[in-house]
């Protein structure tokens, strides 16, 4: 079927009208340059069951996809087939608030689930970029995470359960409901951060948060890079718990920015906000800034938004994973090309921001020799297609892993229908 | 049988012949974990001391197509370690080394042997300490937690093994020495690092792990309430978790287990008592005494009777000191016991626990009960005599029933304890056939000859026979 309006009478028959998209709106959801044959949106497990089936007989690549904030990432796909968009299963299934645990439908976005838990004082304590629009699904096949992770963790943390259609057809679930479960392999494992590329994950119990009752933040400039490093990683091993601790290099301020946020009962913020202030006055802080209330959320909103980019665009956004110890050499030495910059020190995990310019391929290859050499690993986040046709997003997997994992897709995926080639080494 | 003799000469060869236990007697302590209703006697134990010489002996093993399993401290309680198919057992006990502690990262770099708490006590003096805590801490072993991905009474606040396990090094059940994860937080690619973890020591061999060191909180604050019913205390933990105060722990012991512990340490507990929470607050000082507060009027609501507060860190340990003597009472009850590991929906102790009375009344058998309340993971304790064959088969269903609850109530079967043998003919009462056989797909990438600790966590087909069920066709699962 070479026609890309029969394939999609074909798919119209299996989710009905409305679960496909327009054509006008197909090019949204081009993937590096390759805009796909069929957007579907399925309203149910059935309807996700029947497009793979379709699929797998017309050998049609299928693309899984939440709201489609993450399109840039990965490899280029070998093929773009038909997207299959969870927008329309976004039911919350289960939420019994003193169990402090929740159940969704994947394409519900994270905003919406927000607001339902709000109203019971409890939040799901991940805040990855794209916050208006990103769903559970995407949130989880990414392992997507914000800086909250210092303190909650990521989605490997927080996923108890997982329901999940395999490219077969086939419904499986893995893990449970309960916070503790060790009832056969931890699967759930596997499906985080899989890109989509095991499976269509369809529904995921998750672990929640009360939300804290109150959150504010110290700023405070830095004349060099160690200094702020080494002032926020003190913050980091005092006897406060951060929720937080940034650091921002942008085209605002001269020097390097330290935020370290803090959230709790009121009596227990105040004493972190005034242990933290000791610490970054005692190394030398330029006007430390305590923000709180409205400007708390709009300077973390464009914290959060910093690894965010538009779909086609020239920006390139890097990740790159250190030793936390490692992060301010590191810092100081790629600051000389120009990029814009947010670590989570506390975690150790840093943000580049860049445009894509001639070079930059080999800049990048450079730079990721000396960050696995050091232990760490450097992950293009976005980037043009023309970076990624010179440089693999994911660097390199030791070829013994590199073999599970090839294995793992293999027996997942038998006939690598999903998303193929834009995950590691090849799957 | 001459494969046998010539396989022990080759052990012997690799490892000098007093590494390499044969003696019957000697094999004897190697027959059983902590749950020693199970038990299957070894070919013959062997003592490593270094990666290289694991996967030496894996690779032996291979050649001689005999299964192989691996031994930390043997305080398992579901038969993990048992050789049910006979072969080598690999003691990793002698593999106790500390090899590097990074404070500034959090991070210690440790041989598998290690003993939990003995990490914690090489970190104390800087103000950290490993998190996960099983109440057999002082004998099992980082690499046990590993295979197990082992909680503890802390592991309400602080999450499990699986959360503060960065980076493995594993020999492969074909003998190769692979390295997964790393000293950050995630590397690119699946997790297999995370897939490892809980994979029961069937997946291979963890010779060295990276782990988080977590900063010792500021303070602490212990308090234990006495109740006059268990409605009473399981209502209260699941309004402390609904009222958004997630304690360090929160622990329940019941009328039973209070008995117990009087007659064999004389705590002082009121005998008249259905139940006795513990929970303890940690963190920073500053403010912890309005959270004490909602808690103390919590418990108020619901009726406790008692509220003992920990005024120092000796009364403290005190309080704890009841709670981790539950299990050296339990010879006081009964000759035997068997501890169950159900995992429900905190808003479901309630019920669960009611039915679970209800169970042990039907089948006069006694049923103590000691748990991680705050995670709704509880430990029926399934009091028996060994002897008595009557009540060996009322066990049986007993077993079965009260894990038959927790599944119809949306929970698990086992919280920490691992499937093992203990529980693999459970398995289908929350698990499909496909979910089934997509862990089996797993493990048969890791593990493709099986040799690697078998008989393990899968049902059989006697399995669904005695559940009354039919395995259904695996049709369309993973091949
Ligand atoms: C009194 C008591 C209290 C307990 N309390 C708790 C509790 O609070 N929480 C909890 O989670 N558990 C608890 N347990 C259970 C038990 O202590 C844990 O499962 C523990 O992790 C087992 O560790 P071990 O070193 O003794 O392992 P073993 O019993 O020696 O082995 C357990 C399993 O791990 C495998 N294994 C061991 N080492 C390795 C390795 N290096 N690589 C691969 N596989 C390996 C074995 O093959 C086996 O399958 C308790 C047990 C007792 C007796």
């Amino acid at each position: 079927m070479s026609n890309a309006a029969a394939l999609r009478d074909e798919l119209q028959r299996i989710v009905g009208e409305s679960g496909i998209l327009p054509d006008a709106q197909i090019a949204n959801y081009t993937i590096d340059g390759l805009t796909p044959k069929a957007v579907v949106l399925p309203a149910s497990v059935w309807e996700i069951q029947d497009v793979l089936r379709f699929a797998a007989a017309q050998h049609l690549s299928v693309i899984p996809a939440g709201s489609g904030s993450k399109l840039q990432s990965g490899n280029s796909p070998e093929k773009v087939d038909i997207v299959l968009a969870m927008t329309h299963i976004n039911e919350v299934v289960e939420y019994e608030p003193a169990d402090l645990t929740v159940t969704v439908e994947a394409g519900i976005q994270l905003t919406a689930l927000q607001e339902k838990l709000a109203d019971n004082g409890q939040f799901l304590p991940l805040n990855p970029p794209y916050a208006s629009r990103c769903t559970l699904g995407g949130i989880v096949a990414a392992n997507a995470s914000g800086y909250l992770r210092l303190r909650y963790g990521t989605a490997r943390n927080l996923v108890l359960g997982l329901r999940v259609v395999h490219a077969s057809g086939t419904v499986v679930k893995s893990g449970g409901k309960v916070v503790k479960n060790v009832a056969g392999y931890d699967v759930n494992k596997l499906y985080i951060g899989s890109f989509g590329t095991l499976g269509i994950l369809t529904e995921m119990t998750l672990k929640l948060s009360p939300i804290p009752a109150r959150q504010a933040l110290l700023t405070a400039q830095f004349q060099d890079m160690q200094a702020a490093a080494k002032t926020g990683l003190s913050i980091v091993g005092s006897q406060t718990l951060p929720d937080f601790v940034n650091l921002l290099v942008n085209s605002e301020h001269a020097g390097p920015t330290l935020v370290a946020g803090f959230g709790g009962d009121a009596e227990t913020v105040t004493w972190q906000l005034e242990q933290a202030r000791r610490i970054m006055e005692l190394n030398g802080a330029i006007g430390v800034k305590e923000v709180e209330g409205e400007s708390f959320q709009k300077l973390n909103d464009a914290i959060r938004a910093f690894a965010e980019s538009e779909n086609e665009s020239r920006t390139v956004i890097v990740q790159v994973n250190l030793k936390r110890t490692d992060i301010a050499e590191f810092a100081e030495n790629v600051l000389t090309n120009n990029a814009e910059m947010l670590a989570l020190l506390g975690s150790g995990v840093l943000y580049l921001k860049m445009e894509q310019v001639e070079g930059l391929a080999e800049t990048l290859a450079t730079l990721r020799e000396r960050v696995v050499a050091a232990h760490g690993s450097l992950i293009i986040e976005s980037a043009p297609p023309e970076l990624k046709q010179q440089l693999d997003v994911w660097g390199p997997v030791a070829p013994r892993a590199r073999n599970l994992m090839q294995q793992l897709k293999a027996r997942f995926d038998e006939r690598n229908l999903l998303n193929p080639g834009r995950f590691v080494s090849g799957i | 049988m001459p494969q046998k003799e010539q396989l022990i000469a080759e052990l012997s060869d690799l490892l000098g012949p007093r590494n390499v236990l044969t003696d019957a007697t000697a094999l004897s302590v190697y027959e059983c974990d902590a749950a020693p209703s199970f038990k299957a006697m070894p070919d013959v134990v062997v003592f490593a001391d270094t990666a290289q010489q694991v996967s030496d002996i894996v690779k032996l093993a291979n050649k001689h197509n005999t299964p192989f399993i691996a031994r930390g401290g043997g305080t398992g309680l579901s038969g993990g370690m048992l050789s049910v198919q006979g072969g080598i057992i690999i003691a990793l006990n002698r593999m106790n080394r500390i090899l590097e502690i990074d404070y500034e990262n959090e991070r210690a770099v440790v041989e598998p042997g290690v003993v939990n708490l003995l990490l914690t006590h090489a970190v104390q003096n800087e103000g950290y300490h490993y998190a996960p805590d099983p109440s057999s801490q002082k004998a099992c072993t980082i690499g046990g937690n590993i295979a197990e991905n082992s909680g503890g009474p802390h592991t309400l606040k602080y999450g499990v093994t699986s959360d503060h396990v960065l980076g493995l090094e594993v020999v492969l059940p074909d003998g190769e020495i692979i390295e997964l994860g790393g000293v950050i937080e995630e590397t690119p690619g699946y997790d297999l690092r995370g897939v490892m973890i809980g994979s029961e020591g069937t997946f291979g061999i963890v010779t060295k792990a990276i782990v988080r060191l977590t900063r010792n909180p500021q303070a602490y604050q212990t308090a234990l309430a006495v109740f006059e019913t268990m409605d009473d205390a399981s209502n209260a933990v699941s309004t402390i978790i609904g009222a958004g105060i997630i304690p360090a722990a929160l622990e329940m012991m019941d009328s039973l287990v209070i008995r117990a512990l009087e007659e064999a340490f004389q705590f002082g507990f009121p005998l008249d008592a259905e139940a006795i929470l513990i929970v303890e607050l940690d963190g920073i000082k500053a403010g912890m005494q309005n959270q004490t507060d909602r808690i103390l009027e919590i418990f108020k609501q619901h009726n406790a009777r008692d509220v003992n507060y920990a005024k120092d860190d000796a009364e403290r340990q005190q309080l704890w000191k009841a709670r981790k003597s539950a299990f050296g009472s339990f010879g006081r009850l009964a000759p035997n016991y068997i501890t169950q590991d159900g995992v429900v929906p905190r808003t479901r102790l309630p019920k669960v626990l009611r039915r679970i009375s209800e169970i042990s009344e039907k089948y006069q058998i006694p049923i103590a009960n000691v748990f991680h309340a705050g995670d709704g993971n509880i430990h029926p304790i399934v009091l028996f005599n060994e002897r008595d064959a009557d009540q060996c088969e009322r066990v049986e269903h007993v077993n079965m029933e009260i894990l038959s609850v927790c599944a119809e109530v949306g929970g698990t079967i086992t919280g920490e304890h691992g499937i093992g043998v203990e529980k693999m003919d459970y398995m289908p009462l929350i698990f499909s056939d496909a979910d089934l056989q997509v862990m089996a797909t797993v493990k048969d990438i890791f593990n493709p000859t099986g040799l690697c600790n078998p008989g393990k966590i899968f049902p059989t087909p006697a399995s669904y026979a005695k559940l009354g069920l039919q395995p259904e066709s695996a049709s369309g699962g993973l091949k």
